[in-house]
């Protein structure tokens, strides 16, 4: 019984470190920008698909191509806001406009997945040996352990930088009071693309973590996508770090969820998880009242 | 060959007619960022297919689709009441995907992702809409009632106090509008039309299944209804025939539905950035999408 609940719970959690990435990219560029980016999960699915391409298709070298995965995935979030936000906000869009875009920018991406690679599964073997290792009665594989570990650090680093590198300080700033940071001198769009950049840095983390433990399709930008943005608002999206803890809490709920109702059901659960907090406590578990527009 | 082509498209836009005017109600007349229209048509052809499929006549399993559509649509209000903006869309469009699921895992009911085939066509008070052209004739009545229905509410006083709401909800509170109720009953309405255009649908294709009612099929109704411009029926009439005509050259050239599929997608997404960029208010729209 304890051993389930174990297993349950590592499930959860290695489900929340994925949710976690995802989540963390996202609510970056919204406490930034102040609109959803939906395209965030196009993003990941994409990168996921150029490094099938790259390791599979082309056979290079697995760390050049996670290395090159991730430039591809901040640079792919960069053109997005240089080509379509941008001059969205130009125009001075409503961020209703600029939600429609990015829903839009989805599905382009994901057609063009569509398009390139074909509905079909694709399976990425960097590591075959894929053992089971004992913990506490419940099994872990050594890719799941990476996993964490990864995204641990990452989290780590994204820390450390929003709290001591200039870039970081002037994010939060913007994402604080954007008319003030322009003020004192701080461009925001400046500090947009840097968001854009590094939410989407994350998301080729996550893309390449994801496609070493599952398969990678079409879609799974949309699910991963509704998972991070879930996560995002049951911690609180206007800060990363409440981000990362709704997005664990999300993981742990869903996977132990399983033990009352069929495994089907997830999304569904996620999604009560967060019409709850949308009606009772929208600015999620560590927002601030009123940071809320 | 060709007149049966050409009443099929007739059937088509008649079904994306009611499903666009529908979504203008609540989209364009209230200013509620609805992104879950596609659930409620979901829910409409799903009810009134498992009804058909147990002997209950076409009138009634429509009016039930509509009724439940419309119920769950003022469900959906209540908390739509308490958001705005984008937590709007967020919470409309993860209703949708709730709904998607339900329809996926409910098995014993929805038969999953193998869905329900054999749908009976409609018969109307001994009347037989069997055939694809008398079928037509059934969905062109619906169309003008539902048309007229949407049109009516729109030009009374009850669709002149849901735009006060929608441009100054505060101002409208202040003259005495009940602003909460007045939204409720906007996507009930809403939501009954596009239940009703699930019910056409399932009893026109004679199949349904739960990937016709994922996200993706949202995105060109609303194309239709802000190309046609927010609060502009005509607008919306207009672009409905537009975009449901516009993809169809391409099944001409030869291409395989599995390419024919996600181009059609990108045609319609791309046309959705440029037409937020270059013409926000679409050709008809009276008011921008806030």
């Amino acid at each position: 019984m304890t051993s389930i609940f174990i297993q349950l719970l590592i499930n959860g959690i290695i489900a929340g470190a994925i949710y976690a990435l995802v989540a963390s990219g996202f609510s970056l560029i919204y406490s930034t920008n102040k609109f959803v980016h939906f395209a965030h999960g196009g993003v990941i699915a994409l990168s996921a698909y150029f490094l099938y391409w790259l390791f599979s298709k082309l056979g290079l070298n697995f760390y050049l191509s996670a290395l090159l995965t991730v430039i591809f995935s901040s640079f792919l979030g960069y053109m997005l806001n240089e080509i379509i936000y941008k001059p969205l906000r130009a125009k001075k869009s409503s961020s209703s406009i600029l939600l429609v875009a990015s829903i839009s920018i989805l599905i382009l991406l994901e057609s063009l997945v569509l398009l390139l690679f074909g509905a079909d599964v694709k399976i990425i073997n960097f590591i075959n040996n894929n053992q089971g290792i004992d913990f506490l009665g419940a099994t872990i594989t050594p890719i799941q352990i990476t996993i964490i570990l990864v995204s641990v650090i990452l989290f780590f680093a994204l820390f450390v930088f929003m709290k001591k590198s200039k870039i970081g300080k002037a994010m939060r700033a913007v994402a604080d009071n954007r008319d003030v940071a322009e003020i004192v001198g701080i461009s925001s769009e400046k500090i947009y693309s840097w968001s854009f950049i590094i939410g989407s840095a994350i998301a080729g983390c996550a893309a390449i973590l994801i496609s070493l433990e599952q398969n990678i399709t079409p879609t799974m930008g949309t699910n991963l996508m509704i998972k991070g943005f879930t996560g995002a608002i049951i911690g609180g999206i206007m800060n990363v770090p409440g981000a990362i803890l709704g997005s664990f809490l999300l993981g742990i709920v869903e996977n132990v969820g399983i033990w009352f109702m069929p495994s089907g059901y997830k999304d569904a659960i996620a999604f009560i998880l967060l019409f709850i907090f949308l009606l009772f406590r929208p600015q999620g578990i560590l927002g601030i009242k009123n940071n809320l527009k | 060959m060709i007149d049966a082509y050409f009443i099929h498209l007739l059937t088509l836009i008649g079904i994306y007619l009611i499903l666009a005017i529908s979504l203008q109600l609540s989209l364009g007349y209230s200013g509620l960022l609805n992104l879950g229209h596609i659930a409620f048509f979901g829910i409409g052809a799903y009810v009134s297919a498992i009804l058909s499929l147990n002997g209950t006549i076409f009138l009634i399993s429509a009016l039930i689709a509509g009724i439940i559509s419309g119920f769950f649509g003022w469900l959906l209000s209540l908390p739509a009441n308490r958001l705005k903006g984008d937590y709007l869309a967020l919470a409309t469009l993860g209703f949708s995907f709730v709904v998607y699921a339900i329809f996926l895992n409910w098995i014993e009911i929805t038969k999953g992702p193998f869905g329900l085939p054999g749908i009976p066509r409609p018969n109307v008070f001994g009347i037989d809409f069997s055939s694809n052209s008398s079928f037509l004739i059934l969905v062109i009545i619906l169309v003008l009632i539902s048309y007229f229905f949407i049109h009516r509410i729109c030009n009374s006083q009850f669709g002149k106090a849901l735009e006060a709401t929608r441009d100054d909800e505060l101002a409208a509170k202040s003259l005495g509008k009940h602003t909460v109720k007045l939204k409720s009953v906007s996507l009930a309405v809403s939501a009954f039309f596009a239940g009703v255009a699930g019910c056409l649908s399932a009893s026109y294709i004679t199949f349904i299944n739960p990937s016709s009612f994922t996200f993706l099929n949202l995105i060109p109704i609303l194309l239709i209804v802000i190309i046609g411009g927010l609060a502009s029926l005509r607008g919306t009439v207009l672009a409905t025939i537009v975009i449901v005509l516009l993809p169809e050259p391409l099944r001409f050239i030869g291409l395989s539905s599995s390419i024919l599929g996600p181009i059609r997608q990108i045609i319609f997404t791309l046309m959705l950035i440029l037409i937020i960029y270059f013409k926000p208010r679409g050709f008809f729209g009276r008011v921008n999408l806030e």
